[in-house]
């Protein structure tokens, strides 16, 4: 077998395993360790974390990995730094994606619950590639975006600016959209057209991009450019169709841009009911988002009371029947038998 | 082989086949087989010479090492066969290279039947180059197109147990491409056999899974092949599990994504192919989610950049470690460096195409118009001019833009685009659809001068209109002119258009439109001369209902009209056409009923002569028998006459219960029915009828005028023939009798009969006029309870009518019908003068007030709360009409302390807002101003939300929002009847942020506008006067206060204040106190101002002076 050929089956079997056996730090030089995930709880009241003996276990204080290792009938305890770590191996984790359905949903602090702890378990490593600590601190940015609390948000920022040597330029570009953000909280609305205009000719990542244009439309619906809004809301759902945590708020956008270019002169183009159209797209698609609450306030009564009941049913047919939900009861005869056992 | 693909594609799939030759791996020396390399510490001439030629191949300098491999051949003559194969190998391969396919098919033919054992180990350890050397074999065989030899070529080897699992892979995949190349020349069934049996080869390519890259490739084939047959699930099931199990190299990286945007063209293609919409609209949203996914150019080109730095990293770091390359090393660094070429080639070659994001947007744009998505489309397409000005395919794009522009209503706009296209493009193979589109977007909106200045436009300036178009533009300019009743020119154009285009798709229409523009101009011997060689040239034609019925009235247009023969070709449209379903022949009964009704009034009015006649010979002959004959005469004529009137009637009704699809129609016999009906008592007849119309749509815009007529007629079926013919009768009965008595009375009187005689006869006559007038009251009574009864039942129907929309808020016509059920029943409430005494038993206002609570059917919506607020409404516009402003003001207060904005329809928001906000309570009627800007910005009351919620910013000082607020309803147009308010409060937001001169332009332009001359036009003077008097201009100020108190003095709230500005700066500023006191003298003099907050203050002054 040629070389290169070893090498890429090597490669696709170095993934496979990855994937199949979970979290793991891969140490200079290529050694390997699996590691617990600190955030998998068992079953028990209260839950504890899962703790596999045979893999490490991280010690984000300590900035330590320590690990037990059998040999030849001896457990030998073996430590290494954390700063060793050259690669990280983390699968997406259900409690960042729980802290994101948080944030859509419109409780920012209980997504900043569940991603707090994330982002503290990671800030030892977390410029190391893999690690998910810019993941988590975009979702806690989120939820305090949501929050509209601009002094803590002006908090994390500067923290993670301090963070920023440059090495990573993906969170250079997410604090430059933060900071857009903020600005635009603080109705500096020109400016962050002209920023978001410039920072999306520049950069071509499908979050950060719907994200961009979220943020510009909004400053350009606060201006009340509606047309303009209009085309910038709507290039979330026509070109980052795949970003489906930005549709809502481009959504909802669109809807509110849609009314604002309303007129009796544009009567021809029934803008009020397309906006109606994009408000109930939205309730039916997203109906536990944010968005759809906010959706639902903007719908006129007639049309809000019938997105309520569709939504309602859909919820209905999702909700597994309590009869099929419940263990079976326990037959007679097996109480019979039990009392006879007694 | 040359494929219909792109370059960058091409290139992208060759990658892997171009390799196994290209960079295969040139032997590290050329030692004795199976000697260590170890030993080997100084090169031998022969291998140094060997080395040379590999690098001057790889340099591309092919006679040099051509030349040399020459050389080698003589100096391994004697040498094992090994080295020999080797070399001829290596020849091979330069031919291959140099593409000189005849000299590659010899020299490996050579290679492959002189040395069964190939290279042995001297180029790789485990591979002599057989595989290789007939994989090549087979390529070079496809390139001179020889199928045959080349497909029994790939069987051997996938036969062949001995050859290598990844060569037999890789034979699998060549096979399949080449019974594909081998089909194109074939028919469509060929092609669809070969990509069967390509299928069948692909899959045994990948039967061993997708870890290697040969079965990825094979994979990748099969994806293709799968998208060719449109097998759609199957292609992308199989991508993901290549993509799954992708190196991310660059060639997998662009080829996975243009795969992905093949599957979106391949389900793009079957959505254009389905049949059921349904079908369509899921394939088209597949292929938006493909095109939505693949890669925009600068991610690629990221991954590809990131990819070739990282093989450049990868060499440099191999050359480093290896300052004295071993043979190993050497291979290593020679393998690096081919594969950092293949990369660097396919990054340049995506570098080169500019187009790459621009087509997905392309075709995204193109989904989401086929998935009636027209926004998006437009936003779609709107993207390629903004970010690709320069797209090879940019006239496409307009084209399509164009068609979004039209779909969401944006006319004007589609036609720039239609200027700028036909201007920009003129080579675009669209150009003659959108040199149509131009015109035809002012021809469907009937503005048919424009539609045909924009087709003449077009057939002027568009240089390459295909001969099809010119025709049919040629024929839209005579139907242009024809729609705009331009009869001569539409004429002229059709018979032009006829003669140019004597075999034209059009030419039967244009024929029966040339004699219909004779008709229309009333000429009626050409008329029928065209008509008859219509019939004449299509006896079965498209319009020949039409031209019948056009013959018919051609018969009543000549002098003299022809009237049975009308009529009698009337009768024959209505026998072979009356139960036709074809929407034009249905459209045109009613028009055929209506030409008989006209025939038979004709008939009926000619007949007057007759009867005048008739009437005067009765008159004017005393003899009885010639008395007696003329009355038979005239009473012969006038039942004629009224048995064409009759028939006249029901030729009308019939035409309007047939007219609800041709409104011209209906209007016309429903105005004859107006004329007719009434006059002969018949209101029954016509309510009926009306009902019956109006009950056709009660949506429909015509409806409401339906419902008036059906509640006029209904109020005057109260009023029927029979009083009148009874009162006449009673008087008839009488008057001979007064007569008599009267006779009695004068005659008593002239022959100076006994006083206690003419008194009896005085007492008989005013006996019998007593009489005579309790019978009359009889009469007139029973006629007062009949009225009163009708317009009972039509305030009946009239309540009905309403209670059928009081509970959908969004019928807007709702509030319409209240208001004029509000004022018919203040109609019925008599006013009384100040002083005059109630009639206890008269129609109140409490009784207007029971009667709308009633009839609106309030007890029976107590549950709806549009319904109740439309309840207050009634009653609070009942109390405006019956001047009532306290009452008024109750009944809105209800509605603002009650109801939420979304709970009330734009009417009662507007007015209840705007009577509140008058009355200083902006807190609700903030929300409802809010509401309508939100939610009814298109409505007629959309104006009322601006001015209302500007008005309460202004009192708020919140002059920037204020001036944000009109401006945005004036750059808006949302500016109907508050476009006075709005400019006012503009005028006075700029006045109060200082910028005096704007605001003075808005005040004047207010003041001199004639329409809104009253109050504003005080308030604007006062204004001016105000802003003078801020800027020190005091006798500027003056003047300004003066022409508002003088001009305007019936608007107190003006005058006032202009009266106490004036006398404040005399006063305080001019120094002239006597004036200041004569003019606050003056000022509270004045009944309607000496009670007003102002005139206190300048009582307050005056002490002072």
């Amino acid at each position: 077998m040629r070389p290169a050929v070893r090498f890429l089956l090597t490669a696709a079997l170095l993934c496979a395993g990855a994937h199949s056996f979970g979290q793991a730090l891969i140490f200079k030089g290529g050694e390997r360790w699996e590691v617990n995930d600190p955030f998998k709880l068992d079953n028990s009241v209260p839950p504890k974390p899962v703790n596999d003996p045979k893999k490490g276990t991280i010690s984000s204080l300590k900035g330590t990995v320590v690990r037990t290792v059998n040999s030849g009938g001896t457990d030998i305890e073996s430590t290494r730094k954390l700063s060793e770590v050259e690669r990280i191996i983390w699968p997406p984790m259900d409690k960042l994606a729980e802290a994101q359905l948080f944030v859509s949903r419109g409780e920012p602090s209980k997504a900043l619950d569940s991603v707090e702890p994330i982002i503290k378990f990671f800030d030892a490593f977390k410029k190391t590639p893999g690690s998910l600590w810019l993941k988590a601190s975009m979702v806690k940015l989120d939820a305090l975006d949501r929050l509209e609390n601009d002094a803590v948000i002006g908090a994390f920022l500067d923290n993670l600016e301090k963070n920023d040597d440059g090495s990573n330029p993906e969170l250079g570009t997410k604090i430059k959209l933060a900071r857009l953000m903020q600005r635009a909280r603080r109705g500096e609305h020109d400016t962050v057209i002209t920023e978001a205009a410039d920072l999306i000719t520049k950069l071509d990542d499908p979050d950060v991009l719907a994200r961009l244009h979220l943020v510009k439309g909004s400053s350009l619906l606060a201006t009340k450019k509606y047309e303009a809004a209009m085309n910038t809301y709507l290039r979330v759902p026509v070109f980052y169709g795949s970003q489906a945590e930005h549709l809502p708020k481009a959504l909802l956008g669109a809807a509110r841009a849609f009314r604002g270019m309303d007129s009796p002169a544009t009567k021809e183009q029934r803008l009020e009911e397309i906006s109606n159209r994009y408000l109930r797209d939205l309730i039916a698609t997203y109906p536990v988002s944010k968005e759809a609450e906010e959706a639902k306030k903007l719908l006129p009564k007639e049309d809000r009371l019938a997105a309520e009941a569709e939504a309602a049913k859909i919820k209905d047919a999702a909700v597994i029947p309590e009869a099929t939900a419940k263990p079976d009861a326990p037959k007679a005869d097996n109480a019979n038998n039990n009392e006879a056992n007694k | 082989m040359v494929t219909q693909e792109s370059r960058t594609y091409k290139l992208a799939k060759a990658a892997i086949l171009a390799v196994l030759i290209a960079i295969t791996p040139a032997t590290p020396s050329l030692r004795a087989q199976g000697a260590p390399a170890a030993a080997k510490t100084q090169e031998d001439p022969l291998t140094a010479q060997y080395n040379k030629t590999m690098v001057e191949i790889d340099k591309k300098q092919f006679p040099a090492a051509l030349k040399n491999l020459d050389d080698l051949e003589k100096k391994v003559a004697n040498m094992p066969p090994a080295m020999q194969a080797t070399v001829c190998f290596h020849r091979a391969r330069t031919f291959y290279l140099m593409k000189d396919w005849a000299k590659a098919d010899a020299e490996l033919n050579t290679f492959l039947t002189k040395y069964p054992e190939g290279t042995g180990k001297v180029i790789d350890e485990n591979d002599n180059m057989r595989g290789v050397a007939q994989l090549t074999l087979v390529e070079v065989y496809a390139n001179q197109s020889k199928w045959d030899p080349a497909l029994d070529l790939l069987k051997m080897l996938r036969t062949n147990p001995l050859v290598q699992p990844k060569d037999r892979v890789n034979a699998y995949t060549l096979s399949a491409r080449v019974v594909e190349e081998k089909s194109k020349s074939g028919s469509e069934a060929d092609k669809k056999t070969a990509l069967g049996q390509a299928v069948g080869l692909l899959k045994q390519a990948t039967a061993g899974g997708l870890g290697t890259p040969e079965a990825r490739e094979g994979g990748m084939r099969l994806v293709e092949v799968y998208t060719k047959l449109g097998l759609v699930k199957e292609a992308e099931q199989l991508k993901a599990e290549i993509d799954a199990k992708g190196t991310g190299s660059p060639a997998e990286i662009v080829r996975s994504n243009f795969q992905r945007i093949e599957i979106g063209d391949a389900r793009f293609e079957a959505g254009e192919n389905a049949s059921e919409q349904k079908d369509k609209d899921e394939l088209y949203r597949q292929a938006l989610a493909s095109y939505q996914g693949a890669l925009r150019r600068a991610t690629v080109n990221r991954s590809v950049t990131k990819a070739v730095e990282m093989k450049q990293a990868d060499l440099d770091k191999i050359v480093k470690d290896n300052p004295k390359p071993t043979p190993e090393a050497t291979e290593k660094i020679e393998k690096a460096r081919a594969e950092l070429e293949n990369f660097k080639t396919i990054q340049s070659d995506f570098e080169k195409n500019k187009d790459y994001d621009a087509f997905i947007s392309y075709r995204i744009g193109l989904c989401l118009l086929e998935l009636k998505r027209p926004w998006e489309a437009f936003v779609a397409f709107r993207d390629i001019f903004e970010n690709n000005p320069n797209f090879s395919k940019v006239s496409g794009a307009y084209y399509y833009y164009i068609l979004a522009l039209r779909e969401i209503g944006r006319n004007s706009e589609a036609q720039a685009k239609c200027k700028e296209f036909l201007s920009k493009y003129p080579d675009a193979e669209e150009v003659s659809m959108v040199a149509v589109i131009l015109g035809s977007i002012s021809q469907d909106r009937e503005e048919f001068e424009e539609a045909i200045g924009h087709y003449n436009w077009a057939k002027a300036n568009v240089k390459k209109i295909d001969p099809a178009t010119l025709e049919e533009i040629d024929f839209r300019i005579a139907c242009c002119h024809f729609a705009h009743v331009d009869w001569e020119k539409a004429r002229l154009a059709l018979d032009d258009f006829l003669k140019k285009y004597q075999r034209s798709f059009a030419k039967e229409q244009a024929m029966y439109m040339s004699a219909l523009c004779w008709f229309y101009q009333g000429k009626y011997k050409e008329t029928k001369a065209g008509f008859d060689e219509y019939q004449k040239t299509y006896p079965k034609g498209e319009f020949l209902a039409d031209v019948r019925y056009r013959q018919a009235i051609v018969k009543f247009g000549v002098n003299p009209p022809e009237i049975p023969a009308t009529i009698a070709l009337c009768n024959d449209w209505l026998r072979d056409y009356a139960v036709s379903k074809v929407d034009s022949i249905v459209n045109q009964i009613p028009e055929v009923h209506t030409l008989i009704g006209d025939a038979e009034i004709r008939l009926a009015t000619e007949l007057d002569k007759d009867i005048a006649t008739a009437d005067k010979n009765l008159r004017t002959n005393a003899e009885p028998a010639l008395k007696a004959k003329y009355k038979a005469e005239k009473e012969r004529f006038e039942k004629e006459k009224e048995a064409h009137t009759v028939k006249a009637i029901d030729a009308y009704i019939a035409a309007a219960r047939s007219g609800r699809t041709n409104a011209n129609a209906l209007d016309f016999v429903l105005r004859e029915l107006g004329k007719l009906l009434p006059g002969r008592g018949e209101h029954a007849r016509m309510r009926d009828l009306y009902k019956e119309v109006y009950d056709w749509d009660h949506a429909d815009p015509k409806s409401l005028n339906y419902l008036y007529e059906v509640i006029k007629s209904t109020e005057r079926m109260g009023d029927k023939p029979e009083f009148a013919q009874q009162a006449d009768a009673v008087q008839k009965r009488f008057s001979a009798q007064l007569a008599a008595a009267r006779k009695k009375v004068d005659d008593l009187v002239k022959t100076d009969g006994k006083p206690a005689d003419v008194a009896a006869a005085k007492a008989a006559v005013a006996k019998l006029s007593a009489e005579l007038a309790a019978e009359l009251e009889v009469v007139e009574k029973a006629r007062q309870a009949s009225i009163l009864a009708a317009k009972t039942e039509a305030l009946g129907i009239l309540s009905s009518a309403v209670a059928e929309s009081i509970n959908d808020r969004k019928q807007e016509g709702s509030e319409k019908l209240i208001l004029f059920l509000a004022e018919k029943l203040a109609r019925k409430v008599k006013r009384l003068k100040p002083g005059a005494t109630i009639d206890p038993n008269a129609y109140s206002a409490a009784n207007a007030e029971e009667e709308i609570t009633k009839l609106l059917r309030l007890e029976e919506n107590k549950d709806s709360l549009i319904a109740q607020a439309r309840g207050f409404f009634a009653k609070g516009q009942l109390a405006a009409f019956l001047r009532d402003p306290a009452k008024t003001d109750t009944y809105f207060k209800k509605i603002s302390a009650n109801y939420k904005a979304e709970e009330l329809s734009p009417t009662i928001l507007a007015i209840v807002g705007d009577h509140m906000l008058s009355k200083g309570e902006t807190k609700n009627s903030e929300g409802y101003f809010q509401y309508i800007m939100e939610h009814h910005r298109s409505s007629e009351y959309a104006d009322y939300g601006f001015a209302g919620l500007a008005e309460i910013r202004l009192g708020q000082k919140k002059y920037k929002e204020a001036l944000e607020l009109c401006a945005e309803a004036i750059d808006n147009g949302v500016v109907m009847s508050k476009e006075k308010d709005i400019r006012f409060i503009k005028a006075r937001a700029l006045a109060e942020t200082q910028r005096y001169d704007e605001a003075k332009k808005e005040f004047e332009e207010i003041a001199k506008t004639k329409e809104w001359k009253g109050e504003t036009t005080a308030g604007c003077l006062y204004w001016l006067g105000v802003m003078e008097e801020r800027q020190g201009h005091h006798a500027e100020a003056v003047a300004y206060y003066r022409r508002t108190y003088q001009a305007w003095k019936k608007y107190e709230v003006w005058s006032a204040k202009a009266y106490l500005g004036a006398a404040r700066l005399f006063a305080t500023k001019l120094d002239q106190k006597k004036d200041a006191k004569d003019l606050i003298t003056e000022m509270l003099s004045k009944e309607r101002i000496k009670d007003t907050p102002e005139a206190a203050e300048a009582r307050s002054l005056s002490t002072k002076l």
